[in-house]
């Protein structure tokens, strides 16, 4: 299988490319490489469930959205969500279920997802982006 | 992109990039360093990113870059704009999403003899006293009717509440209450992220120190600020937590449209704005200044962590145990204030992120014994470093709209860093040189080991060589609390 993410040098920050077969695999791969840098995703056992339904103004916001809305319910629950299925999306609306569960143990803290050289770019070969988190 | 050859170098410790470099800027473009540092500017996107900065709609003289600059997002970090009040735009990356991260001094009548006996015991007091770590609940649980008060009053709310001392609130910039908060502009998500985090330090960059003066360079700026060498100080540094992240990001989606209705190029997406004027501006500086106002409570609320762990710990084994505060800067803000453009008093939304304000002497809104000398500005050092305080100058007001640097500077990236550092090893090393550490991981603490920052001596020395602020003393730590 394609790698799903890289971790890319930022002086300060944390910055991730991301690929996938088609937007939702992005959005799913998006999810998973935010939810490698919290904690390791092989030490959380996927026991909660959300379903979660976003609209935004255009692509890029919609991925800052989604990716915003996994980081808010896991720092009210201290969980993570590595495992996300993404149901329906277009370029405004997305619809997944979030999987995740408790963490022992934090390896990292990220305070929010950037715009930061955020550009969403789809070929016939697949999505592709860069993600730059404020940590 | 911009190279070396690009720039000219106007002063020892500037460097100049002339606007015709790029057709969209709209000022030049200033990178304050000394050859080395300005070296650094090249290794990442800092160049890129300040000359983005220049873009920004009624930018006026400079885009800056303090010389402890480096890569961020949208600004880059060390970033300073004025932007015209009446023509110009407020944008929400040129602040951040740790709105108000920013320093608070205290100072004891301690020496360090005197708690050499007692620093592990007050380090783990100090632990249990000030929550960290990520997602911490804080010191104070506000219901919504609280949380509208404390983001409308600030300090003021502390106060009130028996959580500040008067002279706390004198001694903190804008005496902790940035006017212009609107709750009416906050969603639903920052009321709710903002309840528990009264009161916690977080993760991240975000910590607590106890220091001892180990020099000073100026008497009488000590003297004002009640520094003497061999003395017991407390830094605090930290923000406005969930909330005030929450507030940025929301804002930085919401104005995604603004940027287009209001037909502003902008080359980062992370640079969005819009006019200060227009009701999308305002309403973001409303809500911006509700979580300004909730940093100063934040840090507000930790001095009383502090004092309590002091005196839990130190109370009828040493003469005083108090604390009182020597200042309190905000590092990642916009405010308006007023400057000379060109002979001209003139109204400014000056956005500083990762930059501190540095008024010089004779400035109405310090506290009278700081009057003469300036106001002193809190330069953390990285991890296990010296930290300095400063004073602003005069030159500052002329040269950079009285801003000057926030800290070190990063200079490797987190990952590099945790390739080169081990955390236990940084911890044995740190304990090694006496310094006691409570941290919440060993990754965290690799993460910001100093070999990952630039010297906060050199860049403070640029400073001082400018003239944007001036060293007056520096603090050795003795240990360090980190979320």
């Amino acid at each position: 299988m394609k790698r799903r993410f890289q971790e890319i040098e930022h002086t300060a920050d944390i910055a991730i490319r991301v690929w996938g077969r088609d937007l939702a695999e992005l959005f799913a791969n998006a999810a998973y490489g935010m939810a490698c840098q919290l904690a390791d995703p092989a030490a959380v056992t996927l026991s909660v469930e959300h379903e979660v339904e976003l609209e935004a103004y255009d692509l890029e916001t919609l991925l800052v959205t989604w990716l915003g809305e996994l980081l808010y319910l896991g720092e009210r629950d201290g969980m993570v969500f590595p495992a996300c299925q993404v149901l329906e999306i277009t370029a405004t609306t997305v619809r997944a279920v979030a999987q995740g569960g408790p963490v022992e143990e934090y390896h990292g803290h990220v305070k929010a997802v950037t715009f930061s050289n955020l550009n969403v770019e789809c070929t016939d070969a697949g999505c592709e982006t860069m993600i730059v988190f404020d940590v | 992109m911009a190279q070396k050859k690009d720039f000219k170098r106007v002063d020892r410790y500037i460097w100049e990039l002339p606007q015709d470099f790029r057709d969209d800027m709209r000022v030049p473009v200033r990178l304050f360093g000394d050859a080395e540092l300005f070296d650094m500017a090249f290794r990442d996107r800092t160049v890129e990113q300040l000359t983005n900065t220049a873009t920004l709609p009624g930018i006026v003289k400079y885009a800056m870059a303090m010389p402890d600059f480096h890569q961020g997002y949208g600004f880059p970090i060390g970033g300073v704009a004025a932007i015209d009040a009446q023509t110009g735009v407020i944008s929400p990356g040129g602040v951040g999403y740790d709105i108000n991260c920013g320093v608070r001094l205290l100072a004891s009548h301690l020496e360090r003899g005197e708690i050499e006996p007692e620093v592990e015991n007050l380090t783990a007091t100090l632990y249990q006293t000030c929550p960290s770590g990520v997602g911490g609940k804080g010191r104070e649980r506000v219901s919504d009717r609280e949380l509208e008060e404390l983001v409308m009053d600030g300090a003021k709310w502390a106060l009130k509440r028996g959580l500040a001392r008067r002279e706390d609130v004198a001694c903190t910039e804008e005496q902790g209450h940035l006017a212009g908060a609107d709750p009416s502009q906050l969603s639903k998500r920052a009321w709710e992220r903002g309840r528990d985090q009264v009161g916690s330090l977080g993760a991240g960059n975000h910590f607590l120190e106890i220091d001892v003066v180990s020099e000073v360079y100026d008497a009488k700026a000590a003297e004002a600020f009640g520094l003497w060498q061999g003395q017991v100080v407390v830094q605090i540094h930290c923000g406005s937590r969930g909330f005030g992240h929450q507030v940025c990001d929301d804002y930085v989606k919401s104005l995604q449209p603004a940027v287009k209705k209001y037909n502003i190029q902008i080359p980062d997406r992370e640079l969005v704005c819009a006019p200060i004027n227009s009701p999308e501006g305002q309403a973001y500086y409303g809500a911006m200044a509700c979580a300004v106002n909730y940093a100063f409570v934040n840090r507000q609320v930790l001095v009383m962590g502090v004092r309590e762990a002091f005196e839990r710990v130190l109370a009828g084994k040493v003469r005083d145990f108090d604390l009182f505060q020597v200042y309190d800067v905000a590092h990642n803000i916009a405010k308006f204030e007023e400057h000379d453009l060109d002979g001209r008093r003139t109204r400014l939304c000056v956005h500083r992120k990762g930059a501190t304000r540095a008024f010089g002497p004779g400035y109405a809104g310090l506290p009278a014994a700081y009057r003469d000398v300036g106001q002193p500005v809190l330069v953390p050092g990285s991890m296990g470093t010296a930290s300095y305080v400063l004073v602003g100058t005069r030159k500052a007001m002329d040269l950079t709209f009285g801003s000057t640097c926030h800290g070190a500077g990063r200079t490797m990236s987190r990952t590099q860093a945790r390739k080169s550092v081990w955390g236990a090893d940084l911890r044995q090393e740190l304990e090694g040189q006496g310094i006691v550490i409570r941290a919440g991981s060993n990754k965290g603490l690799a993460e910001e080991a100093p070999a990952a920052y630039k010297d906060v001596s050199q860049v403070v020395e640029v400073v001082h060589g400018l003239g944007i602020a001036r060293r007056v003393a520096r603090l050795e730590p003795m240990a360090v609390i980190k979320g």
